[in-house]
């Protein structure tokens, strides 16, 4: 195999060292059931607890039982977006989010409608932002809940999560936050920004996959996700994955002991990449908000290609990237991120989501652009549509 | 997703480009439906079409099916061109995800615009030269 550059850490991301070493005594060392009464299951609970108390700490939760482990990111989405509605469904039957959530948040919401609930998908401005305005104007008597994404996958926009949780207390309603792509990336503190609930995922954050959790805050209800076990306070029974968990704990702590010098690295990965995109290929569009953006994700459309084949022409150079969502339909499915943007049909279909991991080379960037300058420009020399023929 | 078979024709398909003093250009397709397709032939005096080319704006299975159409067209004549159907091409291109078996359709329907295209020229010629 030749090369290969990996740009798609928003996908998922390797296990740093640190966390697997965390891992690897719970496979075989510390393998009691967390559970259990007898000293094999305490030294198993000692290492869940330690996660949980990291978890905690890392986003300043007042208290560590707070923390509600889950099989990962779409799970605590699920959870939060159906269990707090039906455990207020009493008080109403009104949401709000935004059209440019991940899709865990829009189906369960749409699991929602289907029981009867009403639903409010906020519209975004150009560079992806939620219209705090509108926000207002959609609460209602009737609104139990709103939860909108701190950090948005496909094209990096990060919300005004603080102020859109102001909101949402001064109107008695219940704020979730996606912060999936947000830990690492922003400093969460859920009592500074008033958050109830936030959802996590491992393996952004170079932690095992199959982990996450849901932080939600002592006295907001909600209903019971799986029944029978005495696991996350009966919230959530099944016997815990204590490896996982303790690869999880270890990589929010290094997420936010590092944020600082992982932030500047991936800023220096994202404007070199930027620069020699810039300097080698033509007729690319920036999609996103110009600042308010994480340094680890980038969303540029290239007109005249279609992603899918600028994506698998790369996959054979050995670079990985992302067209942001699954081409399925009849026609390529326009990202529904792009769309509530308001990009152009054309150039939502010719984009490319390039995420970055701290470990890249200014060498691998440089095989990396010049592999998207041969596939772009071998698409291009064989497209039926031309810079002239451009609308 | 992708068998090897489509990749590697995908990476290099052997009739993609433009055709210098083709005679016939068959369009399909348009930016909101995500492929555009152009099939370009070349037509001999005895209505043979001899070479065949193409350009387009979509993905793996849309440039394969493309690649496809052309190999099929190369040394047909017309009334041959215009009996190749989506299935045709389908068995053509060997395995493709259900989703993207409408590729087929969408070729098919150029190939039939470029015999289309070829006749409606040749008529305005042929009027000029009255």
């Amino acid at each position: 195999m030749n090369r290969r550059v990996y740009l798609d850490n928003a996908a998922t991301t390797y296990v740093a060292s640190e966390v697997l070493n965390e891992m690897l005594p719970c496979f075989n060392a510390v393998y009691g059931n967390s559970n259990s009464l007898h000293s094999f299951g305490r030294e198993a609970s000692a290492i869940v607890d330690r996660a949980r108390d990291r978890i905690a700490h890392a986003i300043n939760a007042g208290k560590s039982n707070e923390i509600y482990f889950t099989s990962g990111g779409t799970e605590a989405d699920n959870w939060a977006i159906k269990g707090i509605a039906h455990a207020y469904s009493n008080k109403g039957k009104h949401i709000i989010t935004s059209q440019i959530e991940h899709h865990a948040v829009l189906d369960a919401c749409k699991q929602l409608e289907e029981e009867g609930y009403e639903v409010t998908y906020l519209p975004v401005d150009k560079t992806g932002l939620v219209n705090i305005i509108e926000l207002m104007h959609s609460i209602r008597k009737d609104t139990t809940l709103i939860s909108i994404m701190a950090v948005n996958n496909e094209v990096g926009t990060i919300q005004n999560i603080k102020a859109i949780a102001k909101i949402a207390h001064d109107y008695g309603v219940i704020f979730h936050t996606d912060a999936v792509q947000a830990m690492g990336a922003i400093r969460l503190d859920v009592q500074d920004m008033e958050i109830d609930a936030l959802t996590l995922s491992a393996h952004k954050i170079y932690g095992p996959k199959g982990v996450g959790c849901l932080y939600l805050k002592n006295g907001i209800r909600i209903d019971n996700l799986i029944v029978g076990g005495s696991q996350e306070r009966a919230k959530r029974g099944g016997t815990l994955n204590v490896p996982a968990i303790a690869g999880f704990g270890k990589a929010v702590e290094i997420a936010t002991r590092d944020i600082a010098i992982n932030q500047q690295k991936l800023r220096s990965i994202r404007d070199y990449f930027l620069h020699s995109v810039n300097e080698r290929i033509d007729y690319v569009h920036y999609n996103g908000h110009p600042q308010q953006k994480v340094n680890g994700i980038v969303n540029l459309s290239f007109e005249m290609v279609d992603r899918e084949s600028v994506l698998m022409l790369l996959d054979m150079e050995g670079v990985a990237v992302s067209t942001g969502s699954a081409c399925t339909s009849h026609s390529v499915e326009p990202s529904h991120v792009l769309k509530a943007m308001g990009i152009e049909e054309q150039l939502a279909n010719g984009s490319i989501r390039f995420s970055f991991s701290k470990n890249l080379s200014k060498s691998d960037i440089d095989y990396a652009v010049e592999a998207l300058e041969k596939v772009v420009s071998k698409l291009r020399s064989i497209s039926a549509i031309t810079k002239a023929g451009r609308k | 997703m992708y068998s090897e078979q489509i990749l590697e024709r995908f990476q290099n398909p052997q009739y993609a480009g433009g055709l210098r003093g083709a005679n016939g250009v068959g369009k399909i397709g348009d930016e909101e439906c995500g492929d555009i397709i152009k099939i370009y032939i070349l037509v001999d005096e005895e209505g043979i079409i001899r070479s065949a080319k193409f350009k387009v704006y979509g993905g793996v299975c849309t440039i394969v099916a493309c690649d496809e159409a052309c190999k099929q067209l190369i040394n047909k004549n017309l009334e041959e061109a215009l009996r190749i159907s989506n299935l045709d091409i389908l068995e053509g291109m060997g395995e493709i995800p259900e989703q993207k078996e409408y590729t087929a359709s969408l070729v098919e329907e150029a190939i039939k615009n470029a015999v289309e295209d070829y006749y409606k020229k040749k008529e305005k010629e042929e009027r000029k030269a009255i």
